[in-house]
């Protein structure tokens, strides 16, 4: 995890976002522990109390569950829970502005396609300016 | 018919008596719980989640504010406020999540425990508000303080910072 943060929003929720990516990368897998508050606190120089509300806010999502004694587990079902709740975000509330975008600037589908997730041209001579 | 006219009058002026006598009482609670508050003025060390903490509590504004601040290392470190109000004790929380709930103190009975109950809050409590704080007075270099959260949800979390004096 990054331990860098931003004035966007509260601390807690980018803890819980970055636990949520993790999840969705696969960093963490369904069923794993999740790092005790105490080492997270630690390790990202963040107060404890914050770390118990981002853990909350993933419980009350229903992603991770309590077990007394033991810790926060991944609950079973947490990664389609997820994706299904990106999905939705992203397509209501990203997609609109992305899609605009596109329009905008004219962009075709085949131009779209031909371009890499990391929007690097995929021909190194084009990465080149040209004299 | 005089008679009448003064004891009404006298029946009203004891009643405010008792009314002074009162408010009195209550603005004298509310300062014994500041006083003792402003006592625990200074530097203290604890655990919290067995995560090491730091809380330092100065009266200043001559005598009229005591300022908390919890230091854990992190970016997100909050700072209350505690001043008297008229009749009665309150405590303002400038919240990390960017908002800041008001509280009002009430001693216990046996003058150990502080108890702060919600009374309001300013900002967006979209993600939640600080909601009920406790201290527990044990001796002059050892105190508690339950810090509890309601989430968006209504859902509380929190914990216990147990505190030593070291300075």
């Amino acid at each position: 995890m990054d331990r860098e943060w931003n004035d966007s929003q509260p601390i807690y929720r980018q803890l819980r976002d970055r636990v949520v990516a993790m999840i969705l990368d696969g960093v963490l897998k369904e069923g794993d522990p999740l790092p005790s508050v105490r080492n997270v606190a630690a390790e990202y120089r963040v107060n404890p109390l914050t770390v118990l509300k981002g853990y909350q806010q993933l419980v009350d999502e229903q992603l991770v569950e309590t077990r007394r004694g033991r810790g926060m587990f991944i609950n079973e079902g947490a990664r389609n829970l997820l994706l299904q709740g990106e999905r939705h975000k992203f397509l209501a509330e990203e997609w609109p502005r992305v899609s605009a975008t596109i329009q905008r600037l004219g962009l075709t589908r085949e131009e779209l396609l031909q371009t890499p997730a990391d929007g690097q041209p995929s021909n190194p001579a084009e990465k080149e300016p040209k004299p | 018919m005089k008679s009448r006219i003064a004891l009404s009058l006298l029946v009203v002026l004891l009643t405010a008596a008792a009314f002074a006598a009162d408010t009195n009482t209550t603005q004298s609670d509310a300062q014994k719980s500041f006083d003792k508050l402003k006592a625990l003025a200074g530097t203290w060390e604890g655990t919290f989640e067995g995560h090491r903490l730091e809380v330092t509590l100065r009266v200043t504004s001559m005598g009229n504010a005591l300022m908390h601040e919890m230091k854990g290392s992190g970016p997100e470190d909050p700072i209350t406020m505690f001043n008297l109000d008229s009749d009665r004790l309150l405590l303002t929380h400038y919240c990390d999540v960017g908002n800041r709930p008001r509280m009002v103190g009430k001693m216990s009975p046996d003058g150990k425990t502080l108890e702060f109950e919600f009374l309001d809050v300013s900002g967006s409590t979209q993600a939640g508000h600080m909601q009920h704080v406790t201290f527990t007075f044990i001796d002059p270099d050892h105190h508690t303080e339950k810090w509890e959260f309601a989430m968006a949800d209504g859902k509380q979390v929190g914990g216990v910072l147990d505190l030593k004096r070291t300075k």
